[in-house]
C-alpha cells in the first residue's frame, strides 16, 4: 500500500512538473497549449462538480452554467469599468457562489430528484437570460472583450498558468474539504441523509455550502476563460455539451475521489479533439459523448481510480492486526460524562401519538427517563418502541403530545439540534456509513454547529485522537482504517455506539444493542454500557434479550399497542399480569383456567 | 377583454397538449422513481418521424400517430430492457445520468439524420382557423388538443379499468407489496416505460404541426415538461393535467402581453419557486424525500 501511495505521489509530481514545463519547452505550440488550457478548465469544472455530486451525492447536470455566469459577470464588469478581466475574475466566482447559494436553498427540504431538475432549469434559465437581455448582454451577438495587453510573444502563457493554477487550487480545495468535519458530513449525507441528521449534521447548511464550494472556482475560471476566448455568446457559454464532458470526466476518473475528475479530464479532451477532427458532421460530437457517458454509467459506474484501487487491494491483501481483547473497562479510558444530577427527569414524553395511515403506531405514550439510569423499554413486536425512538430523535414528526429533554420542549426541534443538545441514538439494524472508514464514521458527528467548526480537521488532530480513544474503548482500534461496511454485525453495533459517543451525549437511545450479536459480544456490550453509565451517560434501551434487560436495566418500561402499560423494577415487571397479557395475548390467563364461554367458541 | 378571453382559451388548448406530453414523464416517474430526461428528445424524435411520413407518403400528421405510437412503444420497451433495467437498483443519480446520456445520444443521432435544420409539417389546415363569434382559433391547435384529450382519456381508462393499469398503479404505490400479490415488477416497469414513451407518438404528431422541430429543441421541451410535473406533483397524472393547463395559460398570457421570448422563462421560474415553497407540488408527494420539517 505504501508502495502504491509513493508511486501515485511520484506520478502526480511528475505530471505536474511536465505541465509546468511544457509551454516553456514548446513555446510555439499554440495548438497544444490551447488543448491543455481546455483540459485544465474541464478538470477544474469536473473537480468542482465532484464536491457536490461525488462527496454529497447530489448530481448536477447543468454545472456548466457557472462557467457562463462567471464569464458574463467578468466580461460585463470589464467592459463597463475598463479594469482587466483577470483582476475581476474573482468576482465571477462571487457571482457563481451567490447563484449556487440561492439555488441550493431550493433543495434544503428536498432530495436528489429536485436537485437534478433545478440544475437543468439553472442552465437554460441563464442561457435564456443571456439571449433575451440584449441591452446588457448583447443577446445572441455576444460580447467582445478587449485583447490582452501583454506582449504577443508570450501569447497564451498567462492563461495557461492561470488555468493550471486554478486547477491546482480546485484539487487542493477538494482535498481539504474531504479532510474536514464539513467533508465528513457531506459524505455522511451521501451515504445516509437521515442518519447524518441524527448525528448532528445540519444537512441543509451542508448541502448549500457544498453547492457553493462546487461552483465558486468554476465562476472564477469563467472570467479567465472569457478573456482568453475574447468573445462570449450565450450558446457557447451556457453549453450543455460542456456539462456532459465534465460529468463524463468526473465519472470516468472516479466520482468521489480527489484526482479522478482531473484524470478524467485528460482522457475526455483527446476524445473531444478526435471527434472534432473526425469531420464536421452535425450531431456526431453529441452522439459520441452521449454514447460515452451512457457506457460509463452502465459499465464503469465507479470510475477508473476506485476500480483500479479495488483491483490492487484484491491483489495485495493487507492483514488486519486483530487480537481478541478483554473488554475495556478501565475507567481512565472512558470519556468523562457531563455533570449528572441522578434522579432528575432527563426525558419526559407526554401523550405522544403518531399514525401511519390507519395504524396508530404510537398512541398516547407517556413516560419519563431519570438522569443517570439505565432504563429498559420492552414490549412485543409492533408495540411502537422504534417509532418512539424516531419521534424522540426527530426522524419522524409526531401528530400529538410533547417531548421534553432536560426540561426543554424539543418535539419541534430539528434532528441535528436535538443531537447537539446531547440526544444520541443507535439503530436496530446499524446505520453506519458503509463506504466510509470506521474512523471517518466516528469523526462525522457534529457536537454543535458553527462555521469554524466545519473547517476543523477531522482526520488528524484532537477529533481524530478522540475518535481513536473511543475506538480503543470499544476495542475496534485495529479496524480504524477499514470501510465500515466490512465489519461484522457485532462490530458495527460497537462502532455505532462509539460514533454516538462522539456527540458527548447525555442520553443515548439504544435500539436492540444485543440483537443479532453473538453471546460473547453481548457480555462485552453490557459491560461497556455499565461502564459508560457510571461515567454519567443515561441510557434508554430497547431490547428483546430478556436476561440482559433484567440484569442491566432498572426501571423497565413496558409498551403495548403504542403506549406504556407498566413501569417498575425488573422483579415487579416479571410478575405484572398486564405485561404477560401484552406478550402472550389478551386473556391467556383466562384460557388457562377452564372457562365455559371460551369452550363454547372452540 | 375579448383579447384576454381568446388568450385564455388558447392557453387551455395549449395546456391540453402539454398535459399529454407530460403524462409519459410523470407516469414513468410515478412507477419507477426515474426522471426520464430523454423524454423531450424522444418527443422531438417522434415529431421528426411524423415529418418523414408526411413528407414521403403525404400522411396526415395526426393520422401518422397510428404508425409512430407503436414505433415509440417499441423504442421505449427497448430502452428499458437494454439500458435502464440494468441499473434499476442504482442510486437515483445514476439513472438520471443514464437518461441524460440517452437524450444527448438521441439529439446527436437526430442531428446526423435530419441535420440541424428547422422543420415543420404543414398540412392543408395548418394556417386555417375556426371562427366562433369574435374569437379565432387555429384549427391545428384545436385538432391537437382534441387528439391529446382523447389519448389522455384512453390512458386514464387503461390505468383504471384494466388489470395491467391496476398493476402499474399498485407497483407505483408499493413495489414489494405488489410483487407479493403476483405482479411481476420487471414486466410492469417495462410496460410503464414503453407506454410512457409511446405517448410521444401522438405528442410528436401534434408537435410537428404546432411547433418547429429541431434536434436541440428537446431541451426546451424537457424544461417545459419538468415545469409541468413539478408544479402538478411528480408522479401524479391529475397533477400533470392541472399543471399543464395552468402553465399553458401562463405561457399564452406571457407570450401575448410580454413577449414570446420570455414565455419559456415562466417554466424555469415555476420550477424554482415550486421546489422552494412546496416541493411536493400541487398534487404529489413523492418529491418530498424528507421526513423532517
Amino acid at each position: 500500500m505504501t508502495g502504491a501511495v509513493g508511486l501515485r505521489r511520484a506520478a502526480i509530481a511528475l505530471g505536474g512538473l511536465a505541465l509546468v514545463a511544457y509551454p516553456l519547452v514548446r513555446l510555439d505550440d499554440v495548438y497544444g497549449q490551447s488543448i491543455l488550457i481546455f483540459a485544465f478548465l474541464l478538470g477544474l469544472m469536473a473537480s468542482g462538480w465532484n464536491i457536490m455530486a461525488g462527496f454529497t451525492g447530489y448530481v448536477s447536470i447543468g454545472q456548466s452554467a457557472f462557467l457562463g455566469i462567471g464569464a458574463y459577470t467578468v466580461a460585463l464588469l470589464a467592459l463597463r469599468t475598463g479594469v482587466s478581466p483577470l483582476l475581476l475574475a474573482p468576482l465571477g466566482g462571487v457571482a457563481a457562489a451567490l447563484v449556487a447559494a440561492v439555488l441550493g436553498a431550493t433543495v434544503m427540504r428536498a432530495r436528489e430528484h429536485a436537485f437534478v431538475i433545478i440544475t437543468i432549469a439553472l442552465l437554460f434559465l441563464f442561457q435564456t437570460l443571456a439571449l433575451n437581455l440584449e441591452g446588457i448582454t448583447g443577446g445572441s451577438n455576444g460580447l467582445t472583450l478587449p485583447l490582452p495587453s501583454w506582449d504577443r510573444d508570450i501569447q497564451n502563457l498567462p492563461f495557461y498558468y492561470l488555468m493550471l493554477g486554478l486547477l491546482a487550487l480546485s484539487v487542493l480545495l477538494s482535498w481539504w474539504i474531504r479532510r474536514t468535519k464539513f467533508g465528513m458530513g457531506l459524505v455522511a449525507i451521501r451515504e445516509d441523509e437521515d442518519k447524518a441528521a441524527a448525528i448532528g449534521v445540519r444537512t441543509p447548511a451542508y448541502k448549500v455550502l457544498s453547492f457553493v464550494a462546487s461552483a465558486v472556482l468554476i465562476g472564477v475560471a469563467g472570467g479567465v476563460y472569457a478573456y482568453y476566448l475574447s468573445f462570449i455568446d450565450p450558446r457557447g457559454m451556457f453549453d450543455i455539451l460542456i456539462s456532459v464532458q465534465l460529468v463524463l470526466a468526473a465519472l470516468v476518473g472516479g466520482r468521489g475521489t480527489i484526482w479522478g475528475p482531473v484524470l478524467g479530464a485528460f482522457l475526455v479532451v483527446p476524445l473531444n479533439e478526435a471527434t472534432l477532427n473526425l469531420g464536421a458532421a452535425e450531431g456526431l460530437h453529441l452522439f459520441a459523448f452521449g454514447l460515452a457517458l451512457g457506457a460509463v454509467v452502465l459499465f464503469l459506474p465507479r470510475g477508473l481510480i476506485p476500480t483500479v484501487q479495488a483491483w490492487w487491494e484484491r491483489r495485495h491483501p493487507r492483514p488486519v492486526a486483530w487480537e481478541r481483547r478483554a473488554p475495556a473497562t478501565t475507567a481512565a479510558r472512558a470519556p468523562a460524562g457531563p455533570a449528572a444530577a441522578p434522579g432528575r427527569a432527563l426525558l419526559e414524553v407526554d401523550g405522544l401519538a403518531k399514525r401511519f395511515g390507519g395504524v396508530a403506531a404510537v398512541d398516547g405514550c407517556s413516560f419519563t427517563v431519570a438522569e443517570g439510569g439505565l432504563t429498559g423499554l420492552i414490549g412485543p413486536n409492533g408495540s411502537g418502541k422504534t417509532t418512539v425512538f424516531n419521534l424522540v430523535t426527530g426522524m419522524v414528526r409526531g401528530d400529538a403530545g410533547s417531548i421534553r429533554f432536560d426540561g426543554r420542549r424539543v418535539d419541534r426541534v430539528l434532528p441535528w439540534e436535538r443531537a447537539h443538545l446531547g440526544l444520541g441514538r443507535t439503530f436496530q439494524v446499524t446505520r453506519l456509513f458503509p463506504r466510509m472508514t470506521v474512523l471517518e464514521n466516528l469523526v462525522a458527528p457534529l457536537r454543535g454547529f458553527s462555521w469554524p467548526n466545519l473547517a476543523t480537521d477531522a482526520v488528524s488532530g484532537p477529533e481524530a485522537r478522540r475518535a481513536g480513544e473511543l475506538l480503543d474503548l470499544v476495542g475496534l482500534a485495529p479496524l480504524a482504517a477499514e470501510p465500515a461496511g466490512q465489519l461484522s454485525f457485532g462490530q458495527q453495533k460497537l462502532a455505532e455506539l462509539a460514533q454516538v459517543l462522539m456527540l458527548e451525549p447525555r442520553l443515548v437511545l439504544l435500539d436492540e444493542p444485543a440483537g443479532g450479536v453473538n453471546p460473547g459480544m453481548i457480555e462485552r456490550i453490557a459491560e461497556l454500557l455499565l461502564e459508560l453509565n457510571r461515567r454519567g451517560i443515561t441510557f434508554l434501551i430497547v431490547e428483546h434479550n430478556m436476561p440482559m434487560v433484567l440484569e442491566l436495566c432498572d426501571p423497565i418500561l413496558v409498551m403495548a399497542r403504542g403506549r406504556v402499560i407498566a413501569e417498575g423494577p425488573p422483579a415487579a415487571i416479571q410478575r405484572d399480569p398486564a405485561v404477560l397479557d401484552a406478550y402472550l395475548g389478551e386473556g391467556w390467563g383466562k384460557a388457562s383456567r377452564p372457562d365455559p364461554s371460551s369452550q363454547v367458541e372452540v | 377583454m375579448t383579447h384576454a378571453t381568446e388568450t385564455l382559451i388558447l392557453g387551455l388548448l395549449i395546456g391540453g397538449v402539454y398535459a399529454l406530453l407530460a403524462s409519459g414523464l410523470t407516469l414513468i416517474f410515478g412507477v419507477m422513481n426515474i426522471i426520464n430526461v430523454a423524454q423531450g428528445a424522444l418527443l422531438v424524435l417522434a415529431g421528426l418521424l411524423t415529418y418523414e411520413l408526411w413528407r414521403r407518403f403525404g400522411l396526415d400528421p395526426i393520422a401518422a400517430a397510428v404508425v409512430t405510437t407503436p414505433v415509440m412503444f417499441a423504442v421505449g420497451w427497448a430502452i428499458y430492457r437494454l439500458f435502464v433495467a440494468r441499473i434499476r437498483t442504482a442510486p437515483v443519480s445514476m439513472t438520471v445520468l443514464l437518461t441524460f446520456a440517452l437524450a444527448i445520444t438521441i439529439e446527436g443521432a437526430m442531428g446526423l439524420t435530419w441535420k440541424n435544420v428547422f422543420r415543420s409539417v404543414t398540412p392543408g389546415y395548418f394556417d386555417e382557423s375556426f371562427h366562433l363569434g369574435p374569437f379565432f382559433f387555429p384549427k391545428a391547435q384545436v385538432f391537437g388538443c382534441l387528439a391529446a384529450v382523447a389519448v389522455l382519456a384512453g390512458l386514464w381508462l387503461l390505468l383504471t379499468r384494466t388489470w395491467a393499469g391496476r398493476a402499474i398503479r399498485a407497483a407505483s404505490q408499493n413495489p414489494q407489496g405488489s410483487a407479493l400479490v403476483g405482479v411481476d415488477f420487471r414486466a410492469v416497469a417495462t410496460l410503464t416505460f414503453a407506454v410512457g414513451v409511446a405517448t410521444t407518438g401522438v405528442g410528436g404528431s401534434i408537435l410537428s404541426v404546432l411547433y418547429t422541430l429541431f434536434p436541440a429543441s428537446h431541451y426546451l421541451w424537457i424544461s417545459r415538461l419538468l415545469g409541468i410535473v413539478v408544479l402538478g406533483g411528480m408522479g401524479s397524472l391529475p397533477g400533470a393535467v392541472v399543471g399543464a393547463l395552468l402553465l399553458g395559460v401562463a405561457e399564452a398570457f406571457t407570450a401575448t402581453y410580454v413577449s414570446t421570448r420570455w414565455a419559456t422563462v415562466v417554466f424555469y421560474l415555476v420550477i424554482l419557486v415550486v421546489l422552494l415553497v412546496r416541493p411536493q407540488g400541487l398534487m404529489g408527494s413523492r418529491l418530498r424525500g424528507d421526513v423532517v420539517t
